[in-house]
C-alpha cells in the first residue's frame, strides 16, 4: 500500500463524514425554523389586523390588504418568504423599536457570546482538575467533599446568587457599579464583566454534569488496555490517554452544554442588567415582539448546531476510525 | 438434585434483589436517603397546602412585624416586606410547581417510553425519527423556547410545563431506546418471542415494566428538579406565577431589593428552599442511577 494514497483515502472518508454532518445540520435548522414558525403562526391574533388597529376587512378586501403589504396569503408562502429573508440576513424589523432585528441580534449576541464562552472556560477550568483528581483517587475523602460542593453549587438558584454577589461586592467592598446598563464610569469595569461570567460558569447547573462526565471518561480510559500497556512499558500514560480521556469529552461537553449556558445567560443577564441576547429575548417576550424572538431563536439554534458540528469534526479528527462507521 | 439447583437459583435471585441497596456505596445511600427525605417533605407540604392546613394566613399582612428574621415574634421563618409569614408562603409555593411538574413528568415519561420502545424495537425509520427529534429539541435553549411560547400564547404554568414535558420526551426516548437495544440482544426476549408471547406483552411487561421502570423513576426525579428550576426561573423573570400567589421564584424576586439594602433573609429563605429541593431530587436521581443502572450517563 502506498502511504500517500491511504492518506488521501482517509481524508476523503473524513470529508464524506463531515459532508453528512453538514447535511444533518441543515436538516435540523430547517426543523427548528419550522417549529419556530409554527408556534408563532398558531399564536392567537393576526399581526396584519393589529397593524390596522384591529379592524381587518374580510374577503376580497382582506386579500387586497395582503397584496398591498406584499404578504403571501398561504402559510407556506409566508414561511418561505421568512426563511428567504433570513438567508439574506434580513430578520425583519422589531415591532417595538422599528429597528432592523439583525443589527440588534448581532450587537447583543456578541456580548452574550462573550459571556457564554467565558462561562464555559470557567466551568472547564474548575471541572477538569476536580474530575481528573477524582478519577485518580476515587475513594478519597477530599474527592467526596469536592463532589458534594459541586452538587450544591450547581443547585444554587443563579438569580439569587447573583444578588448575593452584587450585594457583597457593592456593599462590603464598595467596588461595583450596581446594575448600570453599559459598564458604568467607575473603575473596576473589568470586574463588572468578570462576575457574571464567573457566576454563569459556576452556578448554571452545568458544572456537576461536566465533572461527572469527565470523571467517568477519565476513569474509563485509564482502565483501557492500551493505557495499561503504556504504563507497563514505562511510557507516559497521559501522552497516550489525553486524546480519548480529555479532548473528546471536553469537546462533547462544550457542544452539548452550550444550549444550557445560553439559557442560563438569560437569567444572569437579567440579574446583572447585561445588555445581551437574554435581555433582548426577555423584552421581546414581554412585548410579544415576534420578529425579535424568532430571530433570537434562530440565532441560538445556529450557534448550537455549529458547535455540535465542530464537535463532530474534532471527533473525526481525533478518532479517524469514526469516519468508517 | 433439581430442587436443590432451583433453590440455589432462587437464593441467587433473592440476593440480586437485595444487592442494589446492600452493595451500594455509602455515598450513594446517603444521596438516596437525603433525596427521599426531600421528596417526602415536598409531598407532605404539598398536601398541607392543598388542604389549607397552614400555620398562618398567607395573605395576612402584619405591618407591625415586617422583614423579621427567623424565630422573631413567634414567626418561625420570619416575615417578608409586607409582614406576611414566610413559612406559610414557602409551603404554599410548592403548589406553583408540584402538579404542573407532575404533568410534565407524565408527558415526558409516557411519550418518551413509547417513542423509545418504538425506536429500539422496530429500529429503522422510527429510530432515525427519534434521533432527529432529540437533536431538534437540543438545538434550542429551553428557556429561549419557553420565551417564544410565552410571547406567542401568554400561557399558564400548566401549558408551560406541558411544553417542558414534550421537550423532555426525546431525551427519555433516547435512554429507553438504548436500554431496549441492549435488552434485545439478551436471551429472554428471544425466548419470549419463541414461546409466542404477544409483542404487546413483551414490550409493556418484559421490557418497559421489568427492565425500564428504574430508569423511568430516575428520569421522573430529575424531571421534578427540572420543573422546580423552570418554574422558579420563569416566576423570577415575571412570566410564571404572579404575586400575590406565592412561588419560590417570585419570592426571591420580590425580596431582591431588600437584599441589596442588606436584608438578606427575605430573598434567601425561598432561595434556600429551591437549593434544598433541587439538590434533593438531583441526589436522589443520581444515587438511584448509580445503584440500579451502574452509573451510566443519564
Amino acid at each position: 500500500m502506498i502511504p500517500g494514497r491511504s492518506k488521501i483515502a482517509a481524508l476523503a472518508a473524513v470529508g464524506r463524514v463531515l459532508a453528512r454532518e453538514l447535511a444533518a445540520t441543515a436538516a435540523l435548522l430547517v426543523g427548528v425554523s419550522l417549529t419556530v414558525f409554527a408556534i408563532l403562526a398558531l399564536a392567537p391574533g393576526d399581526p396584519v389586523a393589529a397593524l390596522l388597529g384591529g379592524n381587518l376587512p374580510a374577503g376580497a378586501e382582506r386579500d387586497a390588504v395582503y397584496e398591498a403589504l406584499n404578504i403571501p396569503k398561504t402559510w407556506y408562502g409566508q414561511y418561505l418568504s421568512w426563511v428567504g429573508n433570513l438567508l439574506h440576513g434580513d430578520f425583519g424589523n422589531s415591532l417595538r423599536t422599528g429597528q432592523p432585528v439583525a443589527q440588534e441580534i448581532v450587537a447583543s449576541g456578541l456580548r452574550t457570546l462573550f459571556l457564554t464562552v467565558g462561562a464555559l472556560f470557567v466551568t472547564l477550568a474548575v471541572a477538569v482538575p476536580i474530575a481528573v483528581y477524582g478519577a485518580l483517587r476515587p475513594d478519597s475523602r477530599r474527592v467526596a467533599v469536592l463532589t458534594m460542593a459541586v452538587y450544591v453549587v450547581s443547585a444554587l438558584p443563579v438569580f439569587w446568587l447573583g444578588y448575593i454577589v452584587i450585594f457583597v461586592f457593592s456593599r462590603q467592598f464598595g467596588i461595583f457599579p450596581i446594575l448600570s446598563a453599559s459598564g458604568g464610569e467607575g473603575q473596576m469595569v473589568w470586574l463588572y464583566a468578570l462576575l457574571p461570567l464567573l457566576l454563569l460558569g459556576l452556578a448554571s447547573g452545568t458544572l456537576s454534569e461536566a465533572v461527572r462526565h469527565l470523571r467517568e471518561e477519565v476513569a474509563r480510559v485509564l482502565n483501557e488496555e492500551y493505557v495499561r500497556t503504556a504504563r507497563a512499558k514505562g511510557a507516559s500514560v497521559w501522552r497516550h490517554a489525553y486524546k480519548e480521556a480529555l479532548v473528546l469529552p471536553v469537546a462533547e461537553i462544550v457542544a452539548s452544554k452550550i444550549p444550557f449556558v445560553l439559557g442560563g445567560a438569560i437569567i444572569v443577564e437579567q440579574v446583572f442588567n447585561w445588555p445581551g441576547l437574554g435581555r433582548l429575548a426577555w423584552q421581546a417576550a414581554q412585548d410579544r415582539d415576534f420578529p425579535v424572538i424568532m430571530g433570537i431563536a434562530m440565532a441560538a439554534a445556529l450557534v448550537v448546531r455549529l458547535a455540535s458540528f465542530a464537535h463532530r469534526a474534532v471527533y473525526v479528527a481525533v478518532n479517524p476510525r469514526a469516519s468508517h462507521e | 438434585m433439581t430442587t436443590r439447583y432451583s433453590q440455589a437459583q432462587e437464593r441467587v435471585s433473592e440476593y440480586s434483589q437485595l444487592s442494589a441497596w446492600s452493595t451500594a456505596r455509602r455515598a450513594d445511600r446517603w444521596r438516596v436517603l437525603y433525596g427521599a427525605a426531600v421528596a417526602v417533605l415536598v409531598l407532605v407540604s404539598y398536601a398541607l397546602g392543598a388542604l389549607h392546613w397552614l400555620p398562618r394566613d398567607p395573605e395576612a399582612m402584619d405591618l407591625q412585624a415586617m422583614l423579621l428574621g427567623p424565630i422573631e415574634q413567634g414567626y418561625l421563618l420570619g416575615t417578608d416586606f409586607m409582614g406576611r409569614d414566610i413559612l406559610t408562603r414557602l409551603i404554599l409555593g410548592i403548589q406553583a410547581y408540584f402538579l404542573p411538574g407532575l404533568l410534565s413528568i407524565a408527558i415526558a415519561l409516557t411519550l418518551g417510553a413509547l417513542l423509545g420502545v418504538l425506536a429500539g424495537y422496530r429500529g429503522g425509520r422510527a429510530e432515525m425519527g427519534v434521533t432527529y427529534l432529540s437533536n431538534l429539541v437540543d438545538s434550542m435553549p429551553r428557556l429561549v423556547l419557553m420565551l417564544l411560547v410565552i410571547a406567542a400564547f401568554k400561557p399558564g404554568i400548566y401549558t408551560i410545563m406541558a411544553v417542558v414535558g414534550l421537550t423532555t420526551a426525546p431525551t427519555v426516548a433516547t435512554l429507553v431506546k438504548g436500554k431496549v437495544l441492549m435488552l434485545k440482544a439478551r436471551n429472554f426476549i428471544e425466548s419470549a418471542v419463541a414461546l409466542g408471547v404477544p409483542p404487546r406483552a413483551i414490550v409493556f411487561r418484559h421490557i418497559l415494566w421489568y427492565n425500564c421502570r428504574t430508569l423511568l423513576l430516575i428520569q421522573a426525579t430529575l424531571g421534578m428538579a427540572e420543573a422546580v428550576l423552570i418554574e422558579t426561573s420563569l416566576s423570577y423573570l415575571g412570566f410564571g406565577v404572579q404575586e400575590p400567589t406565592p412561588s419560590w421564584g417570585n419570592m426571591v424576586q420580590a425580596g431582591a431589593n431588600y437584599l441589596l439594602q442588606g436584608n438578606l433573609w427575605v430573598s434567601s429563605a425561598p432561595a434556600l428552599a429551591i437549593l434544598a429541593t433541587v439538590l434533593g431530587f438531583h441526589l436522589l436521581g443520581d444515587g438511584l442511577n448509580n445503584m440500579f443502572e451502574g452509573g451510566q450517563r443519564r
